[in-house]
């Protein structure tokens, strides 16, 4: 009886250890993405499928165990992809991505907000502001910072318009 | 009658060199007690706005301090993957207060710990790492806030490079940080990392001084794990002073709730003092108001005794010197 016993509960054991091994392996398929901004954080040590960013070399999408690299970003769209969910996308200011060796990804930026909250009006008023201030008669700094203001807005623009 | 009135009022004047000086002096501290009594209750009543106004910011302070947190976290991840081979000696010290007093000893203790991490003393926030590479007693010092600026300049006031000031009278926003690392990049100061000395906040209750090493740009190019990293246009600087900016925020973020927190708490304390101390002034107070009474009542009570002994006696003077005395003496 005892020795049924033994066997069946070894049974039981072999049976949840192999599950266990499964579910292991399903989570290393994922990244780990950290998503922060400095008055709040998106996602924290997430798991998550797919991240594409807008790195400054161009965009890139990020799959689990990626090379180890840093990525600036430039203000673009940032595109989470979870695992049921499906996608959600946020418009980011420039920051930096960085995949670290232990298959985490980390992003910080300065500033984001999902990309369904931005008005296509207030975005078209304010990239004409700023190219009048770009092209206007106000100090090279000023102007500089117009342009950068401008090409964020036209950035933008292009993102919603997708 | 009026000789005796002229006697009560004599007893009285000379009460303070004779009878009774006990009631005699809390009469004339009374007045003293009572101004006492109300600049005490002035003071509760500030304290304990005080304490009101820090618990309200203190809410808030914390939320900010949890998102900067997690993005100190992501900042610093980068960092504990680049273990730097060659021990770095060319520190920069970078201490974060803020220009307001009144909350407890948050100031000091990042004092005493920055202090602490130039002499190499054992118990210094960075006694574990500085084993192989000590720091140097002539490290640049900056420090962010009037008050531990006040306190540095006394004891290494040659190693303050640069110090910042209206920074974390509110939550502290990225572009304060921002700000502050742009300067710092722009002082010309050369070091290999900076070592942010700021309070930790681990409850409520307690803070502690601890640090955060951010590395350089040399500093990351040297390191060889910083290697592995795929890199290509090259953004070491950038990375290194987006990381300073970062690594200051988040220090800000929990420097300024520590010190809300601390504040409530000092100021609670100074509140609940103000209370015991209004209680024992209140005490004196009706002690000596009673005894004042009690004394004046003596007086009275002695006065018609005395009147109602010699009323009668001088209505019999003339008649009878001795009649009525034993009725009349004790009423």
């Amino acid at each position: 009886m005892s020795s049924l016993r033994l066997i069946s509960s070894a049974a039981r054991r072999v049976s949840s250890f192999s599950l266990q091994k499964r579910g292991y392996a399903e989570v290393n398929d994922k990244l780990k993405l950290s998503l922060v901004l400095p008055h709040q954080s998106i996602f924290t040590s997430t798991d998550v499928v797919q991240v594409n960013i807008a790195a400054e070399g161009g965009d890139m999408g990020i799959l689990a165990n990626h090379v180890p690299s840093i990525e600036a970003l430039r203000p673009g769209v940032l595109e989470v992809i979870e695992t049921a969910g499906g996608s959600k996308k946020w418009f980011t200011s420039s920051g930096f991505a960085t995949v670290h060796p232990n298959n985490t990804l980390t992003i910080n930026v300065v500033e984001a907000a999902p990309l369904e909250n931005f008005s296509a009006e207030a975005i078209r008023s304010n990239l004409q502001e700023a190219l009048k201030v770009a092209s206007g008669s106000g100090s090279e700094a000023d102007k500089a910072e117009a342009r950068i203001e401008a090409d964020v807005y036209e950035s933008l623009q292009h993102a919603l318009g997708k | 009658m009026s000789m005796l009135a002229r006697r009560t009022v004599l007893n009285r004047a000379t009460a303070p060199l004779a009878a009774a000086p006990a009631g005699a002096r809390n009469m004339a501290t009374l007045r003293e007690i009572e101004l006492r009594l109300k600049s005490v209750r002035n003071i509760q009543k500030i304290t304990n706005s005080m304490k009101v106004v820090a618990s309200t910011k203190l809410a808030k302070a914390q939320r900010a301090m949890q998102a900067g947190k997690q993005y100190g976290i992501a900042n610093a991840e980068v960092f504990a993957h680049t273990a730097t081979d060659k021990p770095s000696t060319n520190r920069l010290f970078v201490v974060i207060s803020s220009d307001k007093g009144l909350c407890g000893g948050i100031h000091s203790s990042v004092t005493k710990a920055t202090r602490k991490a130039l002499n190499n003393t054992e118990d210094s926030p960075l006694a574990a790492t500085t084993a192989e590479a000590p720091v140097d007693a002539e490290s640049p010092v900056m420090v962010i806030g009037d008050k531990s600026k006040a306190q540095l300049i006394r004891s290494v006031g040659g190693n303050l490079r640069l110090t910042f000031n209206q920074i974390g009278r509110d939550i502290p926003t990225f572009a304060d940080a921002a700000g502050v690392a742009d300067l710092i990049v722009k002082s010309g100061v050369k070091y290999d990392s900076v070592v942010l000395v700021y309070n930790k906040f681990v409850s409520a209750i307690s803070y502690e001084p601890a640090s955060m090493v951010v590395k350089g740009e040399e500093a990351l190019r040297e390191s060889n794990a910083f290697k592995a990293y795929e890199n290509e246009d090259d953004v070491t600087k950038d990375l290194a002073e987006f990381s300073l900016a970062n690594a200051i925020f988040a220090t800000l973020t929990e420097g300024h709730a520590c010190e809300q927190s601390s504040r409530r708490n000092a100021m609670d304390n100074a509140s609940k003092n103000a209370g015991e101390m209004i209680g024992t002034l209140q005490m004196q107070y009706n002690r000596g108001r009673q005894a004042a009474i009690t004394n004046e009542l003596v007086d009275i009570i002695t006065g018609a005794s005395v009147v109602s002994i010699f009323l009668p006696s001088l209505q019999f003077v003339c008649s009878h010197p001795l009649d009525g005395w034993p009725a009349t003496t004790m009423p």
